[in-house]
């Protein structure tokens, strides 16, 4: 029978929600090995001092290409957060929380936050970067094929050291 | 020598859950189009311009304005090409079509937009919806469906302004009164307030009937040189004034403020001064309702009222009909649904009729009017000003 049955097994990039993160296939790649070292960074403008996010290949104020990684806090404060409950898209899980986070006042995200409860997160609560292994992509290099490892990111709530009701 | 340009026709398909694939509804808002006006046949278009976002994920199909050209018998010669703004593509196509007609570059112009979004598993739909942000940043956060983006507004909005959940629903109220006798509408039930601030949370604070849904639909309209049009139509001229389309930013980290929508205000600074109009003298208007916070925002972004004031705007009635600025006169997205590429035209038809003085629920004496479209994540506004006078 014709169909889709020849897909499968197939890596389809056109429906992978994360991105090409490999040197073949992506100029910004250092940032997501530096995600693996717990590091979260971007790209900083060497001639007029300009930082993007996301990374980039030039920059956006002066057009330069002699960009430099540099570090953002791993940890942020939350201002807004949102809870969803319904309708959550295939590959994530119920509930789906976002956040706007204040990181440090350099940047603000709204991203997902992870290990945490509906009615948990509030205004001010401090979070911190979460890195996560995602689904490797197969790569054909020359006769081979190669599996790169992915890693993404999302932000979990700071554990307020032991809980109150923890003994000892 | 600019020339002036006239819409002289529209027609959309019944819009809703479609059992019908992206070509048959195309082929029925084009021939809905020239069923609005005799005069105009698909041999006197000259060019086509096809606007849709999602054809590649929910038709597998690019390349779509020739296979559109061979279903509706349009031979174009001046432009035959797609246009993709998510949300906004049918009023980019307009703007697009405008610029060619104006320069002298094309003479009659169908613009038609649409999309086929429900697949045969619903999974789908929503996954596809990850590709309408920015993909490799915020897509992976599972930000694709917009509810989140607007709840963070809406909260934000009721936070700095005082907004009140009332004051939201009541947009949903007023929208689906005013899609209520639209047959094209995918809702045409009326709603009350009671019943849309006990529906169920999508995101809170936004409810069931503050969101729009998603929706199968097309529309066309024909854009004509005003010498072509004085032969071609014997209903009153509508004219496009002006024209702003703005984008200040497309991921979220990069959004300078999410309750004043900077990119709107530059857009309509641009479509007003371009038209030589101020908010003040505009009639009628429909305005980007994907959520009720939206409209809000934009009474305020467009200059209706201060900001701030946007939910007192509608709770005085001021939008309604009979207020200042009557919007969303056709449903909006709220009633008519939301086939991302079929929006635009949508509104930019209702505006052809409550300029001509036809339209279903007509504001008496419309002479100036603003279709207003937002895409992505809150990351580009379209604005459009028609008269009738050029």
């Amino acid at each position: 029978m014709a169909g889709l049955k020849i897909l499968e097994g197939k890596y389809i990039a056109t429906m992978d929600l994360y991105p090409q993160e490999s040197r073949e296939f992506n100029r910004v790649y250092p940032f997501y090995e530096h995600l693996r070292q717990g590091r979260f960074t971007t790209t900083r403008c060497k001639g007029c001092n300009h930082e993007a996010f996301p990374p980039r290949v030039i920059c956006p104020n002066c057009l330069s290409e002699d960009l430099e990684w540099i570090d953002l806090p791993t940890t942020g404060r939350v201002e807004v957060v949102t809870e969803e409950e319904v309708g959550v898209p295939l590959g994530f899980e119920s509930p789906l929380i976002h956040a706007l986070i204040d990181l440090g006042g350099k940047l603000k995200l709204f991203s997902r936050i992870v290990h945490c409860q509906v009615g948990h997160l509030k205004e001010g609560d401090e979070v911190k970067l979460y890195v996560f292994p995602v689904d490797p992509v197969p790569i054909q290099m020359g006769r081979e094929t190669v599996l790169k490892e992915r890693v993404y990111y999302a932000f979990e709530p700071v554990k307020k050291g032991k809980s109150e009701n923890q003994v000892n | 020598m600019m020339k002036n340009v006239c819409i002289i026709a529209g027609g959309m398909c019944a819009w809703g859950v479609r059992e019908a694939s992206l070509r048959d509804m195309f082929q029925e808002a084009g021939k809905a189009c020239f069923d609005d006006n005799k005069a105009i046949t698909n041999k006197v278009i000259d060019g086509l311009l096809v606007a849709s976002a999602y054809t590649e994920r929910s038709a597998f199909q690019t390349h779509l304005a020739p296979v559109v050209a061979e279903y509706l018998g349009i031979k174009p010669r001046t432009i035959c090409a797609r246009v993709e703004l998510l949300c906004a593509s049918g009023s980019s196509g307009i703007i697009l079509a405008y610029g060619l007609i104006r320069s002298g570059i094309a003479d009659i112009v169908m613009v038609i937009g649409g999309e086929k979004l429900y697949m045969p598993e619903k999974w789908e739909v929503f996954y596809s919806e990850l590709a309408s942000v920015d993909h490799d940043w915020d897509g992976p956060q599972g930000l694709g469906l917009p509810p989140p983006a607007f709840a963070m507004v809406a909260k934000q909005h009721m936070k700095r302004y005082g907004t009140t959940k009332e004051q939201l629903a009541m947009v949903s109220v007023k929208n689906r009164r005013n899609g209520l006798n639209n047959p094209n509408a995918q809702f045409r039930e009326p709603i009350t307030l009671e019943t849309a601030l006990n529906a169920k949370d999508i995101v809170p604070p936004l409810t069931l009937y503050d969101c729009c849904p998603i929706t199968d639909g097309c529309a066309a309209v024909i854009l004509a040189c005003e010498e072509k049009a004085k032969d071609l139509t014997d209903k009153p001229l509508v004219y496009i004034k002006g024209t702003g389309q703005a984008t200040l930013n497309n991921m979220s980290a990069n959004m300078p403020s999410w309750t004043t929508w900077e990119a709107l205000t530059i857009a309509a600074k641009q479509a007003y001064e371009s038209a030589g109009i101020e908010p003040s003298e505009l009639d009628v208007a429909q305005t980007h309702d994907c959520f009720t916070i939206s409209e809000i925002i934009e009474y305020e972004d467009l200059g209706f009222c201060e900001k701030g004031q946007g939910g007192l705007f509608i709770q005085e009635g001021k939008s309604d009909f009979g207020g200042q600025i009557p919007i969303n006169t056709d449903g909006g997205l709220l009633s008519c649904g939301h086939p991302f590429g079929g929006t635009g035209i949508r509104q930019a038809i209702e505006i052809m009729h409550q300029l001509r003085e036809d339209a279903t629920r007509q504001v008496e004496g419309a002479r100036a009017a603003l279709t207003h479209n937002l895409s992505g994540f809150i990351a580009a506004h379209t604005v459009l000003i028609y008269g009738r006078e050029p």
